[in-house]
């Protein structure tokens, strides 16, 4: 009998499967997420006198993922290639499933068929995160703004609000599925390294399993909260005084011809 | 498939202990086996057996307890009704039996020391009876199971789950050479070629309708030997079981275990002046409520060295006896198994599996109350009349002899409950898993040379002809029976068949009483003959699978109660209130039905029982009033 | 058999005096497989319990219609056909789902589903598994697999070779609390990653489920069953193993004989990784 590369490589690929939404796309999130949040926490952090904490902080964090040589190429491999796996992956594994919380309304049932519902989600929301923000598929913003490394905070919240004037209705909708798409990856996330732990052997007993899901829902609140500061954060963002601190930062860091030229692209566009 | 093969083969029909264990034996010894049973074997009734298996192991040995003990045990249990080689090689066998099952992973409960555990058992003051929780049976049976599965992957052995027996198929030299079966699915009717077939079919609980045994346990496949000439033996001899929880669609038994583990059974009194008991006029109240001075613990009272462990039928007529003077609970018919007094924590342990079965079925808890039991039919110690041969001491039988075990139609065995040997009159508990068990690994050998060495054709070469004229004549009684159109009911048949055997033929019968069975019967067995059937599918048609089975039900029930009438005296479970005391003189002899076509109903005769190793004693286990009789009894014997 | 001796004696047990009440049972039928699914409603009289006649059940109500087949509508019907047992939840037969969710009907007390005159059961087939007829369901699939993983303990044969390995008490309820499994698919109805499959070629790569992953676990952890330990952790990382548990863990909840089935996926889970790490490392 002939058995299809997926039969065979069967256990391998469930475990690749399951190590990939730990590392790298798991502890990526929460990277991503802390980093994020810095839009709001920023303001807390003294150091950015007479700036806009937040949009300075969070600019600071970016521009220095953005030194980090090779980093399209890492988005590849590390990022892209590993979360596509999982998530093709993740697709035809939970076609194999049928949901039945209908009848069986336990707990367990139910997070397991969130565990699935949040990747399709998840997954929508990743693409359009993605397709949005770093291939400049702008026509998907409503606003048209695209997003840009050195005026970070202020691009990301003319997003989010829909336009770089403050709240439209469109944007009010962009923000609630960014909530909705951190909310549940956070959860598909959380649940998932819950999960994990039965699957690789490390909790057994009921007793274990249990004490493991407090850990779990530890990071995962934790985690939530990050990601609901950040949305906060782009959200209520006050676009003007946070394109001035980027400005500032670009003028003070010495920046390169080509950041002065995004800089003037980047404004001309928000003139219109 | 048995059919063109020339190779020899084996059926075995019924998937219990005794099925299971002799496809095991006879698999091993390297002849394929064809097994039938109506339900996946794993779901055989044998998992019901909760309390344990009895064996002599070292430790009861070093406290004076034997094989022979066991084997006297058994016999006196039995009172003396049984031919004592056949007990004799069980006994001896039984641990051997213990070790098999133990190698085969069984999870008997053990000592701190990571021994097998023991358990106090009915009719025996040692401690003897192995057990895994309170599901010893369930236990037993997966193991056997799962040794069956491994021969079935290896294609040594092929099920034949949801096929329902019909008839053995007898050669033109009387020799059995298969069966027809029918699939109760497709509703497709074959033969099968074996050149021996093992009946394991087990009892007959259902004939008394509610009974503790499963629903497929109806005795239609013994019954349908019977009509076809196998005989009967010992049919009358129905165990009931002292403590059985009722329901609305059956009895739910409530194991021995939980006297053997200390259970004490009682019943609300008040004691009168003379020391004797008599009704406690609030003996419906809470038992939680009823202080010591009034519970009246009238086995440990009439029998003070075995108390609440006698013998059941022993127990059995005492319960009823203190129902029917009205001391029952809310005098009613029902008396307290009390365990709420023990360590819940070791009852969870050794218990577990009736205590679920009382919590779920009776919504309390016995960890706390006690709980109410009644008597409910539960074993059919007699069963299709077998035959063995003794060694020339009578300790043991032969154990190549083709004969052990065969019913008077050559090739044709029964093994387990089925079987009418090793428990005489009265069935001790926890020999049932052993004797069907024995049963199947010790005369599977028989089987093996019947096949190998009669001189007769083999099965897979006779003529078609037998084998289609077999097929053809329960074609034709499906036929008849789809056919008839009188109105009768199978169900209301089988209902008022089993009101009228439990009224007349179980805890106490009378002569009249089983006279006025027979003519009730007699008019059940018209109205079948005018049964309509409510189903007329050609699918998976179980309301023709049942009427079958009703038909043959009234065949066998006509053994119990003829049986019973012929038998006048009182011995074991048959208790005649018209003939009270054993008659060893003319009663110590087997009853051998055979079926006479022509009126439908059996003819009793009787043989001798070889008691040549242990004289037969008055059986009285020590009750108080009997003691002296007891020494009169055993002078005169 | 209390009721009828008694009828024949002196004393009226407290049962009969009792009144009834009509309980209606809506009844998923099916005369065959792949014939046209039908709903069918039965009025059944149920007798009040007491301590003397114990609670009707679904059991007794199906046995009651099969004596009277005829619907709520007064229509003339066959006896609902369903598979049973021992009636005393140790067989696992009587399998089925009742208002929407699967157990025994034999333990499925009508005290406690239809204390009401009125009350409404339903009753329907176990949809993991091919319908036979009416209740009764095919569930070959179960025990195959329970070949697929040897579930046994590979003995040199009957001889007389002494007794089995000795273990510790606890060890010993370890492995009942496992032993207790009846086969009955409890487990694999609730089970959402367990899904119905009528082709019998697709069996050997489909799901295993927890009843058969428990029994890895059990054969694994006895001495002499742990030969094949091995070929029963191969089996379990192939396609239908332990890894395609989604970890809902319905079957733990709906598990009649309560047996730990999360620690036995957690247990076979924890082999099968070091297992193949092993095999990753050295080959076998």
């Amino acid at each position: 009998m002939s058995e299809s590369l997926l039969d065979r490589h069967h256990y391998l690929l469930r475990r690749l499967h399951s190590l990939s939404g730990i590392m790298p796309a798991g502890a990526f999130l929460i990277s991503h997420l802390t980093t994020n949040s810095a839009i709001l926490w920023g303001h807390a952090n003294g150091k950015w006198d007479g700036m806009h904490g937040g949009a300075a902080e969070f600019q600071h964090e970016v521009s220095f993922i953005h030194s980090i040589p090779f980093l399209l190429l890492i988005e590849i491999f590390g990022l892209w290639i590993p979360i596509a796996f999982h998530a093709l992956l993740g697709i035809y594994y939970a076609r194999s499933g049928k949901s039945n919380l209908a009848s069986y309304g336990y707990g367990g049932n139910l997070r397991y068929s969130l565990q699935r519902i949040s990747g399709y989600i998840g997954l929508i929301f990743i693409l359009y995160h993605v397709a949005t923000l770093r291939w400049g598929w702008t026509f998907l913003v409503p606003g048209g703004t695209e997003w840009s490394a050195e005026f970070a905070g202020s691009t990301m919240g003319a997003i989010m609000q829909g336009s770089p004037d403050g709240f439209t209705a469109m944007g009010f909708a962009i923000a609630c599925f960014y909530f909705l798409g951190v909310t549940l990856l956070v959860y598909h996330f959380a649940n998932g390294l819950w999960t994990a732990a039965i699957t690789w052997g490390l909790t057994i007993s009921e007793a274990a399993q249990k004490r493991w899901g407090y850990v779990c829902a530890g990071l995962g609140v934790g985690l939530m909260f990050a990601g609901w500061a950040a949305i906060i954060g782009f959200a209520a963002l006050d676009v003007d005084k946070a394109r001035e601190t980027e400005m500032q930062m670009i003028e003070s860091h010495a920046a390169t011809p080509e950041q002065a030229d995004t800089l003037s692209t980047a404004t001309s566009k928000e003139d219109h | 498939m048995s059919m063109p093969s020339q190779q020899q083969r084996v059926i075995v029909v019924g998937g219990g202990l005794a099925g299971l264990a002799a496809t095991i034996r006879i698999c091993e010894s390297g002849l394929p086996v064809d097994l039938f049973s109506l339900v996946p074997v794993k779901r055989s009734h044998s998992v019901c057996a909760q309390g344990g298996i009895n064996a002599c192991n070292e430790i009861a040995r070093q406290q004076g307890y034997s094989e022979y003990e066991h084997f006297d045990e058994t016999v006196y249990g039995g009172d003396f009704l049984q031919h004592q080689p056949p007990v004799y090689e069980m006994a001896h066998m039984a641990p051997r039996i213990i070790d098999l099952l133990d190698r085969m992973g069984v999870p008997f409960n053990r000592t701190a020391e990571g021994q097998r555990d023991l358990r106090l058992f009915g009719g025996s003051l040692y401690k003897r009876t192995h057990f895994a929780g309170a599901t010893t049976g369930q236990q037993l049976i997966y193991a056997l199971d799962e040794q069956v599965r491994r021969f079935e992957s290896e294609e040594r052995v092929t099920k034949w789950e949801f096929w329902e027996f019909l008839r053995p198929i007898i050669g033109d030299d009387g020799r059995c050479v298969g069966i027809v079966a029918q699939d109760m699915r497709t509703m497709q009717t074959r033969a099968f070629r074996a050149d021996a077939v093992v009946m394991a079919t087990g009892g007959c609980g259902i004939v008394f309708g509610k009974s503790t045994n499963s629903v497929m346990c109806n005795g239609a496949a013994a019954s349908r030997c019977y009509q076809l000439g196998a005989r009967y033996g010992n049919g009358e001899f129905i165990q009931v079981h002292p403590t059985a929880i009722p329901g609305a669609d059956k009895l739910r038994l409530m194991s021995e275990s939980a006297r053997g583990e200390g259970g004490r059974v009682w019943v609300p009194g008040m004691r009168n002046e003379d020391g004797s008991w008599g009704p406690h006029p609030d003996s419906a109240r809470d038992p939680r409520q009823v202080p010591d001075d009034e519970r009246y613990y009238f086995l440990e009272e009439k029998y003070p060295a075995y108390g609440n462990i006698v013998p059941r039928d022993i127990a059995t007529r005492e319960i009823f006896q203190v129902c029917m003077d009205g001391l029952g609970v809310g005098g009613g018919n029902m008396v307290y198994l009390d365990l709420s007094f023990k360590d819940s924590e070791e009852l969870e342990r050794k218990l577990g599996g009736i205590m679920e079965i009382y919590r779920k079925f009776a919504g309390e808890d016995p960890c706390e109350v006690p709980m109410k039991i009644f008597p409910g039919v539960h074993y059919s110690m007699g069963g299709l009349w077998t035959q063995y041969q003794p060694k020339d001491d009578l300790r043991g039988m032969e154990p190549d002899s083709p004969i052990n075990m065969m019913t008077n139609i050559p090739g044709l065995y029964a093994f387990g409950e089925v079987n009418y040997q090793f428990h005489g009159a009265n069935r001790l508990g926890a020999n049932a898993l052993l004797s069907c068990i024995f049963d199947g690994l010790f005369s599977g050998v028989g089987v093996v040379n019947h096949v190998r060495n009669h001189s007769g054709q083999p099965a897979s070469g006779m003529s078609q002809s037998v084998f289609d004229s077999a097929v053809k004549a329960e074609e034709d009684k499906i036929a008849d029976l789809t056919n008839r159109s009188g109105g009768e009911n199978p169900y209301v048949i089988a209902k008022e068949l089993g009101e009228e055997m439990t009224a007349a033929s179980t805890v106490v019968k009378s002569g009249p009483r089983l006279e006025q069975a027979l003519g009730t019967l007699g008019e059940l067995r018209d109205r079948f003959g005018r049964i309509s059937l409510s189903d007329g599918a050609v699918w998976t048609n179980q309301n023709l699978s049942w009427t079958r089975a009703v038909g043959d039900m009234i065949a066998l029930a006509d053994v119990i109660l003829r049986g019973g009438l012929e038998r006048r005296e009182s011995r074991g479970s048959h208790f005649r209130t018209d003939h009270p005391e054993r008659n060893d003189a003319d009663f110590l002899r087997t009853t051998v039905a055979t079926y006479d076509s022509g009126s439908g109903q059996a003819r009793i005769e009787y043989e001798p029982v070889e008691i040549g190793l242990v004289e037969p004693r008055a059986r009285t286990y020590g009750r108080v009033e009997s003691e002296e009789s007891e020494e009169k009894q055993e002078q005169t014997v | 058999m209390t009721a009828q001796q008694q009828s024949n004696g002196t004393t009226a047990t407290p049962a009969e005096s009792a009144g009834t009440r009509t309980v209606r049972f809506r009844i998923k039928r099916q005369d065959g497989p792949g014939k046209p699914v039908r709903w069918e409603t039965f009025n059944v009289p149920v007798q009040a319990s007491s301590a003397g006649s114990g609670s009707a059940n679904v059991i007794s109500c199906l046995q009651w219609i099969a004596a009277n087949p005829k619907t709520t509508e007064g229509k003339d019907s066959t006896p609902v056909v369903f598979d049973c047992g021992c009636l005393e939840e140790v067989c696992g037969a009587c399998t089925m789902v009742i208002n929407g969710k699967v157990r025994q009907a034999c333990s499925c007390l009508m005290d406690d589903y239809a204390p009401n005159d009125g009350d409404e059961v339903m009753l329907e087939p176990m949809s993991k598994f091919p319908v036979v007829r009416d209740l009764f369901v095919d569930r070959r699939r179960l025990f195959d697999t329970l070949k697929r993983v040897k579930a046994w303990v590979p003995i040199d044969g009957t001889y007389d070779l002494g007794a089995g390995p000795n273990e510790t008490p606890d060890d010993q309820q370890d492995r009942y609390r496992l032993s207790t499994c009846m086969s009955c698919g409890c487990c694999l109805e609730a089970c959402p990653q367990y899904t119905l499959e009528d082709d019998e070629a697709k069996w050997a790569t489909s799901f295993a489920g927890a009843a058969v992953i428990s029994q890895v676990q059990y054969f694994n952890d006895h001495r002499t069953g742990a030969t094949l330990k091995k070929k029963r952790l191969d089996e379990m990382s192939k396609p239908g193993g332990v890894s395609d548990c989604g970890n809902a863990q319905n079957c733990v909840q709906v598990c009649p004989k309560e047996i730990p089935l999360t620690e036995s996926i957690g247990k076979v889970g924890r082999a099968v990784t070091f297992h193949n790490i092993r095999k990753f490392f050295s080959g076998s």
